[in-house]
Protein backbone atom coordinates (compact mmCIF):
# COMPACT_ATOMS: atom_id res chain seq x y z
CA UNK A 1 0.00 0.00 0.00
CA UNK A 2 2.93 2.59 1.25
CA UNK A 3 4.60 1.89 -2.80
CA UNK A 4 1.24 2.45 -3.93
CA UNK A 5 0.93 5.66 -2.12
CA UNK A 6 4.91 6.42 -2.96
CA UNK A 7 4.65 6.25 -6.88
CA UNK A 8 0.94 8.19 -6.80
CA UNK A 9 2.84 11.16 -4.96
CA UNK A 10 5.54 11.00 -7.91
CA UNK A 11 2.77 10.96 -10.70
CA UNK A 12 0.92 13.98 -9.34
CA UNK A 13 4.00 15.84 -9.34
CA UNK A 14 4.68 14.91 -12.38
CA UNK A 15 1.47 15.87 -14.07
CA UNK A 16 1.41 19.20 -11.99
CA UNK A 17 4.68 20.32 -13.94
CA UNK A 18 3.73 18.69 -17.36
CA UNK A 19 3.11 22.32 -19.68
CA UNK A 20 1.79 19.88 -22.47
CA UNK A 21 -0.32 18.19 -20.14
CA UNK A 22 -2.01 21.70 -18.49
CA UNK A 23 -1.92 23.50 -22.48
CA UNK A 24 -3.99 19.83 -24.22
CA UNK A 25 -6.26 19.21 -20.68
CA UNK A 26 -7.08 22.38 -19.34
CA UNK A 27 -6.20 25.47 -21.51
CA UNK A 28 -7.28 24.06 -24.86
CA UNK A 29 -11.10 23.07 -23.81
CA UNK A 30 -11.26 26.52 -21.60
CA UNK A 31 -10.60 28.54 -24.49
CA UNK A 32 -12.35 26.56 -27.19
CA UNK A 33 -15.27 27.24 -24.87
CA UNK A 34 -14.76 31.04 -24.37
CA UNK A 35 -14.06 31.28 -28.08
CA UNK A 36 -16.43 29.56 -29.86
CA UNK A 37 -19.70 30.53 -27.66
CA UNK A 38 -21.63 33.76 -29.14
CA UNK A 39 -24.94 32.63 -27.90
CA UNK A 40 -25.18 30.56 -24.92
CA UNK A 41 -28.86 31.03 -24.64
CA UNK A 42 -29.55 29.81 -28.23
CA UNK A 43 -31.75 26.41 -27.85
CA UNK A 44 -30.29 23.05 -28.92
CA UNK A 45 -31.34 19.59 -28.23
CA UNK A 46 -33.84 20.69 -25.64
CA UNK A 47 -30.86 22.65 -23.55
CA UNK A 48 -29.37 26.25 -24.03
CA UNK A 49 -25.84 26.32 -25.79
CA UNK A 50 -23.98 27.28 -23.40
CA UNK A 51 -24.56 24.25 -21.12
CA UNK A 52 -24.56 22.03 -24.32
CA UNK A 53 -21.17 23.37 -25.87
CA UNK A 54 -19.88 22.77 -22.05
CA UNK A 55 -20.25 19.21 -21.83
CA UNK A 56 -18.91 19.06 -25.21
CA UNK A 57 -15.43 20.53 -23.62
CA UNK A 58 -15.38 18.80 -20.64
CA UNK A 59 -16.20 15.67 -22.74
CA UNK A 60 -13.03 17.40 -25.04
CA UNK A 61 -11.04 17.72 -22.23
CA UNK A 62 -11.59 14.42 -20.49
CA UNK A 63 -10.93 12.58 -23.79
CA UNK A 64 -7.21 14.59 -24.68
CA UNK A 65 -5.85 13.95 -21.34
CA UNK A 66 -6.88 9.78 -21.57
CA UNK A 67 -6.21 9.06 -25.01
CA UNK A 68 -3.36 11.92 -25.70
CA UNK A 69 -1.51 12.43 -22.47
CA UNK A 70 -1.79 9.31 -20.78
CA UNK A 71 -1.13 7.27 -23.59
CA UNK A 72 2.28 9.48 -24.48
CA UNK A 73 2.74 9.16 -21.01
CA UNK A 74 2.16 4.90 -20.37
CA UNK A 75 4.55 4.55 -23.32
CA UNK A 76 7.34 6.85 -22.56
CA UNK A 77 7.82 4.96 -19.13
CA UNK A 78 7.65 1.70 -21.07
CA UNK A 79 9.70 2.33 -23.58
CA UNK A 80 12.50 4.07 -21.76
CA UNK A 81 12.84 1.25 -19.51
CA UNK A 82 11.26 2.87 -16.27
CA UNK A 83 8.65 -0.10 -16.22
CA UNK A 84 10.34 -3.25 -16.47
CA UNK A 85 12.36 -1.90 -13.37
CA UNK A 86 9.42 -0.97 -11.40
CA UNK A 87 8.62 -4.81 -12.08
CA UNK A 88 11.71 -5.36 -10.08
CA UNK A 89 10.63 -3.33 -7.58
CA UNK A 90 8.03 -4.68 -4.55
CA UNK A 91 5.19 -1.95 -6.15
CA UNK A 92 3.00 -4.57 -8.23
CA UNK A 93 1.71 -4.89 -11.60
CA UNK A 94 -1.41 -4.25 -10.25
CA UNK A 95 -0.36 -1.57 -8.15
CA UNK A 96 1.18 0.44 -10.80
CA UNK A 97 -2.18 0.18 -13.06
CA UNK A 98 -4.21 1.73 -10.01
CA UNK A 99 -2.14 4.08 -9.45
CA UNK A 100 -2.66 5.04 -13.40
CA UNK A 101 -6.31 4.74 -13.47
CA UNK A 102 -6.25 7.09 -10.14
CA UNK A 103 -4.29 9.74 -11.47
CA UNK A 104 -6.09 9.95 -14.12
CA UNK A 105 -9.34 9.80 -12.39
CA UNK A 106 -8.13 12.81 -10.73
CA UNK A 107 -7.21 14.86 -13.66
CA UNK A 108 -10.54 13.92 -15.09
CA UNK A 109 -12.15 15.44 -12.11
CA UNK A 110 -10.01 18.69 -12.25
CA UNK A 111 -10.77 19.07 -16.18
CA UNK A 112 -14.60 18.86 -16.02
CA UNK A 113 -14.57 20.99 -12.83
CA UNK A 114 -12.74 23.78 -14.48
CA UNK A 115 -14.84 23.75 -17.55
CA UNK A 116 -17.90 24.30 -15.33
CA UNK A 117 -16.28 27.06 -13.84
CA UNK A 118 -15.83 28.37 -17.09
CA UNK A 119 -19.26 27.97 -18.21
CA UNK A 120 -20.76 29.10 -15.08
CA UNK A 121 -18.49 32.28 -14.97
CA UNK A 122 -18.94 33.12 -18.54
CA UNK A 123 -22.10 32.43 -19.66
CA UNK A 124 -23.80 31.75 -16.48
CA UNK A 125 -24.86 28.75 -17.10
CA UNK A 126 -27.26 27.41 -13.37
CA UNK A 127 -28.00 24.11 -12.96
CA UNK A 128 -29.76 22.80 -9.63
CA UNK A 129 -26.89 21.30 -7.52
CA UNK A 130 -28.52 17.32 -7.92
CA UNK A 131 -27.79 18.30 -11.43
CA UNK A 132 -24.73 19.65 -11.50
CA UNK A 133 -23.15 16.30 -9.15
CA UNK A 134 -24.97 14.09 -11.02
CA UNK A 135 -23.71 15.32 -14.63
CA UNK A 136 -20.04 15.60 -12.88
CA UNK A 137 -20.42 11.98 -12.01
CA UNK A 138 -21.35 10.85 -15.49
CA UNK A 139 -18.74 12.78 -17.12
CA UNK A 140 -15.87 11.46 -14.42
CA UNK A 141 -16.65 7.69 -14.96
CA UNK A 142 -18.03 7.51 -18.18
CA UNK A 143 -14.56 8.28 -19.30
CA UNK A 144 -13.38 4.98 -18.75
CA UNK A 145 -13.19 3.30 -21.83
CA UNK A 146 -10.93 6.38 -23.44
CA UNK A 147 -8.52 5.14 -20.35
CA UNK A 148 -8.61 2.23 -22.01
CA UNK A 149 -7.75 3.42 -25.17
CA UNK A 150 -4.94 5.26 -23.36
CA UNK A 151 -3.43 2.04 -22.10
CA UNK A 152 -3.52 0.48 -25.78
CA UNK A 153 -2.00 3.51 -27.19
CA UNK A 154 0.65 3.22 -24.28
CA UNK A 155 1.80 0.19 -26.22
CA UNK A 156 2.64 1.56 -29.49
CA UNK A 157 6.43 2.03 -29.38
CA UNK A 158 7.35 5.29 -31.13
CA UNK A 159 3.99 5.90 -32.15
CA UNK A 160 2.05 6.57 -29.61
CA UNK A 161 2.47 10.54 -29.44
CA UNK A 162 1.12 10.69 -33.41
CA UNK A 163 -1.19 7.23 -32.78
CA UNK A 164 -2.77 9.67 -29.60
CA UNK A 165 -3.13 12.94 -31.13
CA UNK A 166 -4.93 11.11 -34.02
CA UNK A 167 -7.49 9.70 -31.85
CA UNK A 168 -7.75 12.52 -29.75
CA UNK A 169 -8.63 15.10 -32.70
CA UNK A 170 -10.21 12.33 -34.97
CA UNK A 171 -12.68 11.30 -31.96
CA UNK A 172 -13.44 14.60 -30.89
CA UNK A 173 -14.22 16.02 -34.76
CA UNK A 174 -16.20 12.91 -35.45
CA UNK A 175 -17.95 12.46 -32.74
CA UNK A 176 -19.70 15.87 -32.44
CA UNK A 177 -17.52 17.46 -29.40
CA UNK A 178 -16.13 20.14 -31.96
CA UNK A 179 -19.46 20.95 -34.12
CA UNK A 180 -22.96 19.35 -32.25
CA UNK A 181 -24.01 16.21 -34.47
CA UNK A 182 -27.06 18.15 -35.32
CA UNK A 183 -25.45 20.24 -37.55
CA UNK A 184 -23.68 17.70 -39.78
CA UNK A 185 -24.59 15.97 -43.15
CA UNK A 186 -27.09 12.66 -42.40
CA UNK A 187 -23.95 10.63 -43.25
CA UNK A 188 -21.28 12.27 -40.68
CA UNK A 189 -24.46 12.05 -38.10
CA UNK A 190 -24.70 8.12 -38.92
CA UNK A 191 -20.62 7.59 -38.32
CA UNK A 192 -21.03 9.89 -35.14
CA UNK A 193 -23.49 7.55 -33.79
CA UNK A 194 -20.48 5.04 -33.87
CA UNK A 195 -18.21 6.89 -31.88
CA UNK A 196 -17.69 6.37 -28.08
CA UNK A 197 -17.09 10.19 -28.01
CA UNK A 198 -20.80 10.68 -29.33
CA UNK A 199 -21.60 7.88 -26.75
CA UNK A 200 -19.70 9.57 -23.58
CA UNK A 201 -21.12 12.75 -24.11
CA UNK A 202 -24.55 12.24 -25.25
CA UNK A 203 -26.02 10.69 -21.86
CA UNK A 204 -24.25 14.17 -20.54
CA UNK A 205 -26.48 15.82 -23.08
CA UNK A 206 -29.94 13.86 -21.91
CA UNK A 207 -29.20 15.21 -18.81
CA UNK A 208 -29.48 18.81 -19.44
CA UNK A 209 -32.34 18.28 -21.00
CA UNK A 210 -34.34 16.20 -18.30
CA UNK A 211 -34.25 12.67 -20.57
CA UNK A 212 -32.65 9.40 -19.40
CA UNK A 213 -29.01 8.71 -20.11
CA UNK A 214 -30.48 6.23 -22.59
CA UNK A 215 -28.98 2.47 -22.40
CA UNK A 216 -27.94 1.84 -25.78
CA UNK A 217 -24.72 4.69 -24.72
CA UNK A 218 -23.94 2.86 -21.70
CA UNK A 219 -23.55 -0.40 -24.29
CA UNK A 220 -21.45 1.63 -26.84
CA UNK A 221 -19.09 2.73 -23.99
CA UNK A 222 -18.74 -0.65 -22.25
CA UNK A 223 -18.33 -2.59 -25.92
CA UNK A 224 -15.93 0.08 -26.43
CA UNK A 225 -13.97 -0.41 -22.83
CA UNK A 226 -14.16 -4.25 -23.84
CA UNK A 227 -12.46 -4.06 -27.43
CA UNK A 228 -9.70 -1.99 -26.14
CA UNK A 229 -9.15 -3.66 -23.36
CA UNK A 230 -9.08 -7.21 -24.92
CA UNK A 231 -7.02 -5.35 -27.75
CA UNK A 232 -4.35 -4.35 -24.79
CA UNK A 233 -3.93 -7.73 -23.57
CA UNK A 234 -3.08 -9.42 -26.75
CA UNK A 235 -0.67 -6.76 -27.88
CA UNK A 236 0.90 -7.43 -24.25
CA UNK A 237 1.38 -11.09 -24.60
CA UNK A 238 2.56 -10.64 -28.03
CA UNK A 239 5.20 -8.24 -26.73
CA UNK A 240 6.06 -10.74 -23.74
CA UNK A 241 6.73 -13.93 -25.73
CA UNK A 242 10.33 -12.29 -27.53
CA UNK A 243 13.05 -12.28 -25.80
CA UNK A 244 14.00 -8.51 -25.81
CA UNK A 245 10.75 -7.34 -24.36
CA UNK A 246 10.16 -6.71 -20.66
CA UNK B 1 21.42 -22.77 4.37
CA UNK B 2 19.05 -21.76 1.76
CA UNK B 3 19.78 -20.01 -1.38
CA UNK B 4 19.53 -16.27 -2.28
CA UNK B 5 18.49 -17.36 -5.69
CA UNK B 6 18.27 -21.14 -7.14
CA UNK B 7 17.56 -22.20 -10.15
CA UNK B 8 16.43 -25.97 -10.68
CA UNK B 9 16.68 -27.34 -14.37
CA UNK B 10 15.83 -23.89 -15.65
CA UNK B 11 14.98 -23.80 -19.70
CA UNK B 12 13.58 -20.53 -21.38
CA UNK B 13 12.95 -21.27 -24.62
CA UNK B 14 11.82 -18.94 -27.23
CA UNK B 15 10.43 -18.96 -30.95
CA UNK B 16 13.25 -19.85 -32.66
CA UNK B 17 15.74 -20.32 -29.47
CA UNK B 18 16.55 -21.55 -26.54
CA UNK B 19 18.10 -18.80 -24.59
CA UNK B 20 18.34 -21.05 -21.12
CA UNK B 21 19.03 -24.48 -21.23
CA UNK B 22 18.79 -27.05 -18.55
CA UNK B 23 20.85 -24.92 -15.92
CA UNK B 24 20.58 -25.21 -12.40
CA UNK B 25 22.77 -23.46 -9.65
CA UNK B 26 22.40 -21.49 -6.56
CA UNK B 27 23.47 -18.79 -5.04
CA UNK B 28 24.16 -18.53 -0.97
CA UNK B 29 23.85 -15.00 1.04
CA UNK B 30 27.26 -13.29 1.15
CA UNK B 31 28.12 -14.48 -2.26
CA UNK B 32 29.52 -11.73 -4.58
CA UNK B 33 28.93 -13.60 -8.00
CA UNK B 34 29.67 -12.32 -11.73
CA UNK B 35 28.02 -13.42 -14.29
CA UNK B 36 29.76 -13.43 -17.72
CA UNK B 37 29.45 -14.72 -21.30
CA UNK B 38 28.98 -13.49 -25.20
CA UNK B 39 26.46 -12.11 -25.99
CA UNK B 40 23.51 -14.25 -26.84
CA UNK B 41 25.01 -16.33 -24.01
CA UNK B 42 21.55 -16.80 -22.12
CA UNK B 43 22.91 -13.87 -19.84
CA UNK B 44 20.55 -11.36 -20.08
CA UNK B 45 17.30 -13.89 -20.39
CA UNK B 46 18.90 -15.92 -16.67
CA UNK B 47 18.78 -12.56 -15.35
CA UNK B 48 14.84 -11.56 -16.51
CA UNK B 49 14.12 -15.03 -14.91
CA UNK B 50 15.58 -14.36 -11.29
CA UNK B 51 14.09 -10.85 -11.35
CA UNK B 52 10.46 -12.32 -12.36
CA UNK B 53 10.95 -9.82 -15.38
CA UNK B 54 10.16 -13.62 -17.61
CA UNK B 55 8.71 -16.94 -16.18
CA UNK B 56 10.94 -20.43 -17.11
CA UNK B 57 9.46 -22.73 -20.08
CA UNK B 58 10.17 -25.74 -17.80
CA UNK B 59 12.19 -25.70 -14.01
CA UNK B 60 11.96 -23.82 -11.45
CA UNK B 61 13.48 -20.55 -10.20
CA UNK B 62 13.42 -19.22 -6.66
CA UNK B 63 14.18 -16.16 -5.15
CA UNK B 64 14.65 -15.70 -1.27
CA UNK B 65 12.89 -19.13 -1.51
CA UNK B 66 9.82 -17.54 -3.46
CA UNK B 67 8.57 -17.04 -6.95
CA UNK B 68 10.29 -14.19 -8.57
CA UNK B 69 7.47 -13.05 -10.48
CA UNK B 70 5.42 -11.85 -7.01
CA UNK B 71 7.06 -8.36 -6.11
CA UNK B 72 6.31 -9.16 -2.27
CA UNK B 73 9.56 -11.13 -2.75
CA UNK B 74 11.87 -8.17 -3.89
CA UNK B 75 11.42 -6.69 -1.04
CA UNK B 76 14.72 -7.35 0.11
CA UNK B 77 16.62 -6.91 -4.00
CA UNK B 78 18.20 -4.00 -5.09
CA UNK B 79 18.67 -3.52 -8.89
CA UNK B 80 20.22 -1.71 -11.55
CA UNK B 81 19.12 -2.44 -14.87
CA UNK B 82 21.10 -1.12 -18.43
CA UNK B 83 19.11 1.35 -20.45
CA UNK B 84 16.87 2.21 -17.64
CA UNK B 85 15.95 6.39 -18.30
CA UNK B 86 14.19 8.12 -15.08
CA UNK B 87 10.97 9.77 -15.06
CA UNK B 88 10.65 13.41 -16.58
CA UNK B 89 9.55 15.94 -14.08
CA UNK B 90 11.27 14.35 -11.15
CA UNK B 91 14.09 16.25 -8.74
CA UNK B 92 17.37 13.64 -7.61
CA UNK B 93 15.47 13.87 -4.01
CA UNK B 94 12.48 13.35 -5.75
CA UNK B 95 13.39 10.24 -7.61
CA UNK B 96 14.70 8.66 -4.72
CA UNK B 97 12.35 8.96 -2.14
CA UNK B 98 10.08 7.01 -4.51
CA UNK B 99 11.93 4.59 -4.57
CA UNK B 100 12.30 4.27 -0.87
CA UNK B 101 8.57 4.63 -0.55
CA UNK B 102 8.32 0.82 -2.29
CA UNK B 103 10.32 -0.72 0.52
CA UNK B 104 9.16 -1.62 4.04
CA UNK B 105 12.61 -0.79 5.78
CA UNK B 106 14.55 2.20 3.28
CA UNK B 107 17.54 3.90 3.84
CA UNK B 108 17.52 7.18 4.77
CA UNK B 109 17.35 10.10 2.07
CA UNK B 110 21.14 11.62 3.11
CA UNK B 111 22.54 7.88 3.21
CA UNK B 112 21.78 7.14 -0.27
CA UNK B 113 22.57 10.56 -1.39
CA UNK B 114 26.45 10.11 0.02
CA UNK B 115 26.26 6.15 -1.06
CA UNK B 116 25.90 7.56 -4.74
CA UNK B 117 28.43 10.77 -3.95
CA UNK B 118 25.07 12.69 -5.44
CA UNK B 119 24.44 15.45 -2.17
CA UNK B 120 25.75 18.20 -4.91
CA UNK B 121 23.21 17.15 -7.16
CA UNK B 122 20.17 16.44 -4.62
CA UNK B 123 18.29 19.56 -6.39
CA UNK B 124 18.84 18.69 -10.16
CA UNK B 125 16.10 17.41 -12.46
CA UNK B 126 16.90 13.43 -12.29
CA UNK B 127 16.81 13.32 -16.41
CA UNK B 128 19.17 15.69 -16.97
CA UNK B 129 22.06 14.19 -14.95
CA UNK B 130 24.81 12.84 -17.08
CA UNK B 131 25.52 9.68 -18.37
CA UNK B 132 28.10 8.86 -14.88
CA UNK B 133 26.03 10.41 -12.43
CA UNK B 134 22.49 8.29 -13.72
CA UNK B 135 24.33 5.65 -13.24
CA UNK B 136 25.20 6.42 -9.55
CA UNK B 137 21.63 7.98 -9.49
CA UNK B 138 20.49 4.22 -10.15
CA UNK B 139 22.55 2.75 -7.37
CA UNK B 140 20.87 4.78 -5.24
CA UNK B 141 17.50 3.74 -6.36
CA UNK B 142 18.64 0.09 -6.33
CA UNK B 143 19.73 0.99 -2.35
CA UNK B 144 16.96 2.61 -1.51
CA UNK B 145 15.45 -0.39 0.26
CA UNK B 146 18.85 -1.83 2.06
CA UNK B 147 18.72 -4.99 0.34
CA UNK B 148 20.01 -7.91 1.09
CA UNK B 149 20.51 -8.70 -2.58
CA UNK B 150 21.99 -6.17 -5.18
CA UNK B 151 21.86 -6.77 -8.81
CA UNK B 152 23.97 -5.02 -11.20
CA UNK B 153 23.88 -5.40 -14.72
CA UNK B 154 26.61 -3.78 -16.16
CA UNK B 155 26.99 -0.87 -13.30
CA UNK B 156 29.98 0.83 -14.57
CA UNK B 157 29.15 1.61 -18.10
CA UNK B 158 29.89 5.35 -18.77
CA UNK B 159 32.03 5.82 -15.07
CA UNK B 160 35.02 7.94 -15.54
CA UNK B 161 38.10 6.09 -13.99
CA UNK B 162 38.15 8.01 -10.71
CA UNK B 163 34.00 7.21 -10.51
CA UNK B 164 34.87 3.89 -11.14
CA UNK B 165 37.25 3.07 -8.06
CA UNK B 166 34.92 4.63 -6.10
CA UNK B 167 32.09 2.90 -6.85
CA UNK B 168 34.25 -0.80 -6.05
CA UNK B 169 35.20 0.62 -2.96
CA UNK B 170 31.30 0.68 -2.35
CA UNK B 171 30.62 -2.08 -3.46
CA UNK B 172 33.54 -3.99 -1.02
CA UNK B 173 32.45 -2.40 2.23
CA UNK B 174 28.85 -3.81 1.12
CA UNK B 175 30.66 -7.42 0.64
CA UNK B 176 31.95 -6.81 3.65
CA UNK B 177 29.06 -6.03 5.29
CA UNK B 178 27.46 -9.56 4.41
CA UNK B 179 25.33 -8.19 1.14
CA UNK B 180 25.04 -10.69 -1.94
CA UNK B 181 25.86 -9.00 -4.86
CA UNK B 182 25.19 -10.19 -8.64
CA UNK B 183 26.76 -8.59 -11.33
CA UNK B 184 27.37 -8.76 -15.36
CA UNK B 185 30.43 -7.21 -16.79
CA UNK B 186 32.45 -6.52 -20.17
CA UNK B 187 35.61 -5.57 -17.83
CA UNK B 188 36.74 -8.44 -16.36
CA UNK B 189 39.00 -6.66 -14.16
CA UNK B 190 36.12 -5.42 -12.68
CA UNK B 191 34.68 -8.92 -12.00
CA UNK B 192 38.31 -10.09 -10.93
CA UNK B 193 38.10 -7.23 -8.07
CA UNK B 194 34.34 -7.61 -6.50
CA UNK B 195 33.68 -10.93 -7.07
CA UNK B 196 34.67 -14.31 -5.73
CA UNK B 197 32.81 -16.22 -7.57
CA UNK B 198 32.30 -16.55 -11.73
CA UNK B 199 29.80 -18.21 -13.54
CA UNK B 200 30.44 -18.25 -17.12
CA UNK B 201 28.05 -19.15 -19.77
CA UNK B 202 27.99 -19.92 -23.26
CA UNK B 203 24.97 -21.05 -25.76
CA UNK B 204 22.38 -21.06 -22.64
CA UNK B 205 24.63 -23.36 -20.99
CA UNK B 206 27.18 -23.28 -17.62
CA UNK B 207 30.50 -23.76 -18.91
CA UNK B 208 32.63 -22.87 -16.19
CA UNK B 209 31.44 -21.98 -12.21
CA UNK B 210 34.51 -21.45 -9.69
CA UNK B 211 36.63 -18.56 -7.94
CA UNK B 212 38.17 -15.83 -10.50
CA UNK B 213 41.41 -17.72 -9.27
CA UNK B 214 40.30 -21.31 -10.23
CA UNK B 215 39.20 -20.07 -13.36
CA UNK B 216 42.03 -18.57 -14.31
CA UNK B 217 44.93 -21.32 -13.49
CA UNK B 218 42.57 -23.78 -15.29
CA UNK B 219 41.60 -21.63 -18.47
CA UNK B 220 44.60 -19.31 -18.61
CA UNK B 221 48.47 -19.75 -19.02
CA UNK B 222 50.39 -17.81 -17.99
CA UNK B 223 53.80 -15.80 -19.64
CA UNK B 224 57.39 -15.90 -18.47
CA UNK B 225 59.67 -13.45 -20.34
CA UNK B 226 63.50 -13.27 -19.46
CA UNK B 227 66.70 -12.72 -21.41
CA UNK B 228 69.72 -15.39 -22.16
CA UNK B 229 72.61 -14.36 -23.96
CA UNK B 230 74.44 -17.73 -23.86
CA UNK B 231 72.81 -20.57 -25.21
CA UNK B 232 70.17 -21.76 -27.08
CA UNK B 233 67.51 -22.96 -24.48
CA UNK B 234 64.66 -23.62 -27.09
CA UNK B 235 64.18 -27.31 -26.82
CA UNK B 236 64.82 -27.64 -23.33
CA UNK B 237 62.20 -25.40 -22.59
CA UNK B 238 60.10 -27.10 -24.64
CA UNK B 239 60.28 -30.48 -22.74
CA UNK B 240 59.03 -29.41 -19.80
CA UNK B 241 55.47 -31.07 -19.53
CA UNK B 242 53.42 -27.70 -18.34
CA UNK B 243 55.49 -25.79 -21.01
CA UNK B 244 52.64 -24.94 -23.47
CA UNK B 245 54.64 -22.97 -26.14
CA UNK B 246 57.57 -21.31 -26.35
CA UNK B 247 58.60 -18.68 -28.40
CA UNK B 248 62.20 -16.87 -29.18
CA UNK B 249 63.55 -13.62 -30.10
CA UNK B 250 67.13 -12.65 -30.51
CA UNK B 251 68.58 -13.19 -26.75
CA UNK B 252 64.49 -12.64 -25.84
CA UNK B 253 62.26 -15.66 -24.41
CA UNK B 254 58.85 -16.10 -23.87
CA UNK B 255 57.33 -18.98 -22.22
CA UNK B 256 53.73 -19.94 -21.99
CA UNK B 257 52.84 -22.29 -18.90
CA UNK B 258 50.18 -24.07 -17.21
CA UNK B 259 52.04 -23.47 -14.20
CA UNK B 260 53.83 -20.97 -13.84
CA UNK B 261 55.18 -21.43 -10.30
CA UNK B 262 57.01 -24.97 -11.34
CA UNK B 263 58.90 -23.81 -14.81
CA UNK B 264 60.57 -20.80 -12.32
CA UNK B 265 61.52 -23.52 -9.89
CA UNK B 266 63.16 -24.87 -13.04
CA UNK B 267 64.93 -21.73 -14.49
CA UNK B 268 66.29 -21.21 -11.60
CA UNK B 269 67.38 -24.04 -11.09
CA UNK B 270 69.21 -24.39 -14.07
CA UNK B 271 73.07 -23.36 -14.41
CA UNK B 272 71.62 -20.71 -17.20
CA UNK B 273 72.91 -16.86 -17.19
CA UNK B 274 69.29 -15.36 -17.26
CA UNK B 275 68.08 -12.35 -15.96
CA UNK B 276 65.39 -9.97 -16.32
CA UNK B 277 62.16 -12.22 -15.17
CA UNK B 278 58.64 -11.60 -16.09
CA UNK B 279 55.50 -13.14 -14.81
CA UNK B 280 52.40 -12.17 -16.41
CA UNK B 281 48.83 -13.09 -18.06
CA UNK B 282 46.77 -15.33 -16.65
CA UNK B 283 43.96 -12.82 -16.93
CA UNK B 284 40.50 -13.62 -16.65
CA UNK B 285 40.47 -12.18 -20.07
CA UNK B 286 42.73 -15.27 -21.45
CA UNK B 287 40.71 -17.67 -19.49
CA UNK B 288 37.39 -15.72 -20.63
CA UNK B 289 38.32 -15.74 -24.55
CA UNK B 290 39.83 -20.14 -24.02
CA UNK B 291 35.93 -21.01 -22.51
CA UNK B 292 33.68 -18.88 -24.78
CA UNK B 293 36.29 -20.16 -28.10
CA UNK B 294 35.96 -23.80 -27.04
CA UNK B 295 32.32 -24.00 -27.13
CA UNK B 296 32.27 -22.29 -30.00
CA UNK B 297 33.76 -25.25 -31.49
Amino acid sequence: MNSIISQWKADLLRTVRDRRFLLISLIMPVTFYLIFIHDGKAAIAGTDWGAYFMVSMASFGVVGAAVNTLGVRLSAERQGGWVRWLRTTPLSAVGYALVKVATQLLISLIIVLVVFLAAHVDQAVTLSTGRWAVLLAWLWIGSVPFAALGVLIGLAKTSAQVLGTLAFVGLSLLGGLLTPVQSLSPTMRTLAYWMPTYRYADPAWNLLAGRSLGLSNMAYLVGYTVIFLAAAAFVQQHLDSHPNAN
Amino acid sequence: MNPVICFDHVTKSFTHTRAVDDVSLKIFAGQSVTLLGPNGAGKSTSIALMLGLQKPTSGRVTLFGANPVRSISHERLGVVLQNVSIPDRLRVTECINLARGFYPHPLPLSTLLHLSGLEADAHLWANSLSGGKMRRLQFALAMAGDPHLLFLDEPTVGMDVAAKHHFWDTLHTLVTAGKTILLTTHDLNEADLISSRVIVMNHGRIVADAAPEVIKTQFASRQIHFSCATTDLLDALQNWPETVSVESRGQHYTISTRDSDQTLRRLLGRPWPIHDVLVTGGGLEEAFMRLTKEETK
